[in-house]
């Protein structure tokens, strides 16, 4: 028991120390908690940049008109280590993106998740998008 | 997010921890694939390990490294013991890892970010430097910070202070976070911290120096052996200026001339931090760095963070360029603004 308190307390340390070193920028700076929002399209562009690559998705409105939304993802080095290319995810490739609005008010994103036609999360560390996705 | 398969770390841990309650380290791989087998890092000869030499005879660390580990700087609270058993440590690393994977509460701050898992970023899904510490910090013996001086104090309210006089963190780019800003980032150090994700670096030895490059965010620090006099005080970087020398097979590094602009843990510009590099398995080696800052704490601290062998090359990290976050946060805040000085005149209307 004693080790078990012992291993929880350790584990809450860890925690601690996780989230002051690995967020490079305050995202809620940059996006609005308040404005969840889920949105549909297609890849036309994936921007492995540093700090945080950048997805550009053409998403269909209501109305028929498509409009263009960036959408921000992590650091793409570890995925290159991987062997993730920009081939890797296809230009095409449906999406639907769960994230949070640029507080700007424009069409800017944080991707929380980025989901598959089939419900499974995209994990790009794996051969994506068919390869090891992620399940719900 | 799926669990990570963590299990192998177990047996790595306890393979070398019943060979010696001393430093452990290793490379897990990537959790998808079948972890790396245990332990090649001590092998049960009881011979003492003889690094390979440089053509110039220096021992050789050249490589690729990573210092991500799950042992916090500091010992957690309620711990008192200076080693996990194997099994406690297993579990710990275990649990911060199913923590680290899992979806965050929708509709909370902590919601608003990418999923590290997504993106590879989890410390379970690369390499990593396992060991049954339970603090990086080995002195003070209870493995925490000493605690800061009176004039460490003064000199945080001044800086929080010097801050509060500069305005709101979002009202200019110089307010922001160097890091944010990519200036620089932990990993840099000197000391050589955990960076938390992308913590790389890479070794380079030539005849009379030795350099290391640190993936995020790119800085390279060259070193010289030649006992040099350290430059003047005038002269100052981020990094600090280093100096080298050998004590047989442990490289010492000694950094002052800090500018102070990035201090390490409250530290003053006249940080001393003494640096030991030794390899003690082909696939590791033992980082110890002593900190002295008189203004800051009553006494020396030390911490030992082993770097493990980890797959090169270090990828390009140009963060500066594509930031993005930088011009989104200000115009944020500045349509905040606009809103709410917009409901004020609503209101006062």
């Amino acid at each position: 028991m004693r080790a078990k308190l012992v291993v929880v307390i350790a584990c809450a340390a860890v925690l601690l120390a996780v989230g002051q070193v690995r967020a490079h920028h305050a995202f809620a700076a940059e996006f609005d908690v308040n404005k969840p929002l889920t949105l549909k399209g297609s890849l036309i562009k994936w921007e492995m940049v540093n700090p945080h690559s950048w997805f550009h998705v053409a998403v269909k409105e209501p109305d028929g008109k498509v409009t263009e939304w960036l959408i921000e993802g992590g650091s793409p080095n570890q995925l290159i280590r991987m062997g993730v290319t920009k081939n890797t995810v296809p230009i095409g490739t449906e999406l639907t993106i769960e994230g949070y609005r640029a507080k700007d008010g424009g069409l800017k994103a944080v991707g929380r998740n980025f989901v598959l036609p089939d419900g499974s999360r995209l994990f790009l560390g794996g051969s994506a998008p068919g390869g090891t996705p992620d399940k719900k | 997010m799926n669990r990570r398969s963590l299990v192998s770390i177990g047996a790595l841990v306890l393979g070398v921890g019943v060979l010696s309650a001393s430093l452990v380290a290793q490379q897990v791989a990537t959790p998808l694939a079948k972890p790396a087998p245990a332990a090649k890092a001590a092998a049960p000869t009881g011979k003492p390990y003889t690094p390979p030499t440089t053509p110039d005879g220096q021992p050789d660390l050249q490589g690729f490294w990573t210092n991500s580990t799950y042992v916090p700087l500091e010992r957690p609270q309620g711990v008192t013991k200076e080693y996990y058993t194997p099994a406690e440590a297993e579990a710990a690393i275990n649990a911060a890892a199913d923590r680290e994977a899992e979806q965050t509460e929708p509709g909370t701050t902590a919601d608003v970010h990418y999923d590290f898992s997504q993106f590879g970023l989890d410390r379970s899904q690369s390499k990593f430097a396992a060991s049954l510490r339970t603090s990086l910090i080995i002195d003070p013996p209870d493995g925490k910070m000493p605690p800061v001086n009176a004039q460490g104090q003064k000199r945080a309210a001044d800086r929080a202070a010097a801050r509060k006089q500069a305005g709101g963190q979002y009202d200019s780019v110089q307010n922001m976070p160097i890091g944010s800003r990519c200036i620089i980032m932990g990993g840099s150090g000197p000391p050589m911290m955990n960076a938390g994700y992308n913590a790389n670096y890479q070794i380079v030895q030539a005849p009379g120096y030795v350099m290391i490059l640190t993936e995020m965010i790119h800085d390279a620090r060259i070193i010289p052996l030649d006992n040099r006099a350290q430059a003047s005080q005038g002269v100052r970087q981020w990094t600090g200026l280093s100096r080298g020398r050998w004590e047989g097979n442990t490289l010492v590094v000694e950094t002052t001339n800090f500018n102070g602009k990035n201090p390490f843990r409250g530290a003053s510009e006249n940080l001393k931090v003494t640096e030991r590099f030794t390899r003690t398995a082909d696939d590791m080696i033992d980082y110890k760095f002593t900190v002295e800052d008189p203004a800051t704490w009553d006494r020396a601290w030390t911490a030992e963070a082993p770097l493990a062998k980890t797959d090169g090359p270090i990828f390009e990290f140009a963060c500066h360029e594509t930031n993005y976050g930088i011009p989104n946060i200000l115009a944020g805040a500045r349509a905040e603004e606009k809103a709410k000085a917009e409901q004020a005149k609503k209101g006062s209307n």
